[in-house]
Parts: structure tokens; sequence; C-alpha cells
């Protein structure tokens, strides 16, 4: 999620394709449109990958819509209920929907970066004591417990994205030591 | 960095429960003992009938080898903890306990449950205790920020079981926050 150059998550989380809609010609750049076109004419929309899309957002070649993981669809159903809404469909198996939003929100102006980042924030607390609630009571159930637990809380599970799966696996392993600890004598101890 | 990865989040119980070790708890012994040097500090003498302080790591030292009688501390009785689960389940904040009581009770009621009055009944008020706050914990998640969380009065163990998500989801916080401030100039993504 961090800025800096080497972070690997921050690479994956540029692995989207956002929809750029040129604002000028581009010669002999047509092979990215995938087609047979020689040049890239204005207006054409392509989708291209964030790294890409940057510089050309930035230096006013380009326009782009806001992606589908981010979509009026989406916001509103994460208005509606953010802990049903599967975020790794929306950004793929492994995807950092939180990371990708965070760069659509550099990209964008204040007034609907402001937007974006409440809806991030709204979302990221929704979800978050369903997310500890569940790693806490899958640490309780010890390494074979089996994930009988509805069709919610597994339809939760396999929503999350890459940062709360992250945030599982931390107070999952925090919780079990704890209890681990709990549990252990030192009466052998001499 | 070359630490273990279960380990680079934050302390380990039992690492808890060794700090924990080094505060004095009263002894009765059964053996004499002529004031001793050791690497924290002297202690003794130790005069059979006579009440000593010592640390609690030589305590049960010392009572593995059936050479002594704890006293537990004043706040490991029944009437005590029962009046701390009534308010800890009353009030809305957590209730003051000592800093490290989850550490110090468990080593007590573990090497010496025959010291202590009713082991079986303050081990159940501890759970309870325990259970109560962790529910309380647990809402104050709902509050957290990217900024701040203040929950007053939490024991050590209960800090360092919920450090390692706490840490990490204020850190996601910080990331998709956007501060009022204008935002620095664009070319950070590169």
């Amino acid at each position: 999620m961090e800025d800096e150059y080497y972070s690997v998550e921050s690479i994956l989380a540029e692995n989207q394709k956002i929809q750029c809609t040129f604002k000028i010609d581009i010669p002999d750049m047509g092979h990215l449109e995938g087609g047979n076109e020689r040049d890239i004419k204005a207006n054409n929309k392509i989708p291209l990958p964030l790294w890409m899309a940057y510089i050309l957002i930035y230096s006013d070649y380009a326009d782009f819509t806001i992606p589908a993981p981010f979509s009026a669809k989406v916001r509103n159903a994460l208005n509606a209920e953010a802990k049903s809404v599967r975020l790794s469909g929306l950004v793929g198996a492994g995807g950092l929907w939180y990371g990708f939003g965070k760069i659509i929100m550099k990209l964008l102006a204040d007034a609907p970066a402001n937007e974006m980042s409440n809806i991030l924030t709204k979302t990221f607390k929704n979800r978050l004591s369903e997310l500890i609630d569940q790693a806490q009571h899958f640490a309780a159930l010890g390494p074979a417990g089996g994930g009988q637990s509805g069709d919610v809380a597994q339809n939760f599970r396999e929503g999350l994205d890459g940062t709360e799966r992250e945030l599982f696996s931390l107070a999952q392993d925090s919780a079990k030591r704890t209890k681990q600890w709990y549990e252990s004598t030192d009466r052998g101890r001499r | 960095m070359a630490l273990p990865v279960p380990l680079r989040t934050s302390v380990t119980p039992p690492e808890l429960e060794l700090i924990a070790s080094e505060q004095l708890v009263e002894i009765i012994p059964l053996i004499a003992m002529e004031r001793t040097a050791f690497i924290s500090g002297p202690y003794g003498p130790l005069r059979p009938p006579t009440k000593a302080k010592v640390p609690i790591w030589m305590a049960t030292n010392l009572k593995l080898k059936k050479k002594c009688h704890i006293v537990p501390p004043s706040w490991l009785s029944v009437d005590f903890l029962q009046e701390r689960l009534a308010l800890e389940t009353s009030k809305a904040e957590f209730s003051q306990l000592p800093f490290r009581f989850a550490e110090v009770a468990k080593i007590i009621l573990d090497i010496a449950p025959d010291d202590v009055e009713n082991p079986d009944k303050i081990r159940y008020l501890l759970k309870d205790i325990r259970q109560a706050r962790q529910a309380k914990s647990r809402e104050g998640l709902q509050m957290i920020d990217h900024n701040e969380l203040s929950l007053a009065n939490l024991c050590s163990m209960e800090i360092n079981e919920i450090r390692p998500f706490f840490v990490r989801a204020m850190g996601v916080l910080t990331h998709i926050t956007r501060e009022a401030a204008p935002a620095e100039p664009q070319f950070d993504g590169f």
C-alpha cells in the first residue's frame, strides 16, 4: 500500500487496467489497442495498465473513467452493506482493492478524491470488525477447524482483498499465540 | 529482516511473562538463606517464619522445589475480582487492574494453586473478566481512525494481543485517508 519504489505491494496494486480516452493523436502506437491500426486517434478508448496511464494522464494526453471496481453500482452496494461485497471479485484473486483505490484517488481532483477516500475508509472500517471476529473465531478453532460457519461468513472470507487477508492472518496468529500461552503451563520447569 | 515472521509484529506472551516475573511477590520461605546478590539485585535474607519479598521468578523456582509458600497479591482474591467483574460488565470503560495482572495471575495459579484460596473460582472470574474486556476492545475497533485510538486501562497482555492488527489497520487507514491540506506534488508515484 506504500508509495515506495521498491514496495512489491504497490507494484501489484498497479496491476490493473483503466479505461483511458486519448485527447490527441499518437502516431505509431496503434499496437497498444491490440488492433491493426497504425496510430492512436484522439477520442479512442483503450484500457491501459495503470503504470502507463499515470504518465499519460499527468501529461494531459488522455482522460480516464473511474474503473469498474469503484463504479456507482459498487458504491451503492458498499453503502448498503459493505460486508456483503466481494472485493476480491472486483480486482481479481489476491488483488489489492484498497491499493488500487488509493492510486485512483491520487489521480483524481480534490472533490472526487475526497469522495473516494470516504468510500475507502468507510468500507474498511465497516468490514474490519467482522474481519477480526472471524480471524479470532478461526484461531480458537485450532488447525483442524473447518469452515462450516454459514454461507454468509464464508462468502465474506472469500471476498477479502489482499490487504484484508494480511490483516486476517495477523489477527489470527496473534489470537492463537495468546490462547496457546493461556493454556500452557510452567510446572515442568525447574 | 532475519527475525522470524511471528516475532516481527509484537512481543510473544512468554516474553511478557518473563518481564512480569521481575515483579516482587511475598513468600513464606521454608528454608533459610542469607542475603544473596543476584544480577537483578540482592534478595533475602530468608528466615523461615518471616515473610520475604522476592521476584516472581525466584518464588516459582523455590515453590517448585517445595521450599516456600507464595502469598498471593491482594488483588488475586475472589472478592476483589468479583467486584472488578461487576464493574467490567456494568461500565463502558475498562476497569483498573494491575498492568500485568494476566501474567502474574497465570504464573501464581499455575505454580502455586494450593497457596491461593479458591483457585478454580478465581480462574473462572479471570476468564469472565478477560472475555468482558475482549468484547470492549472489539468495540474499540470501531472507533479506530488513522491517528489515534485510546483505550485506557488496557493491560499488557491485551495490548500485545491486539497490537499487530491494530497497527496494520491504522497503517492502511493512513494510506486511504486524504488529508485536508493540499496533496504533495503529483509526481510522487514515480
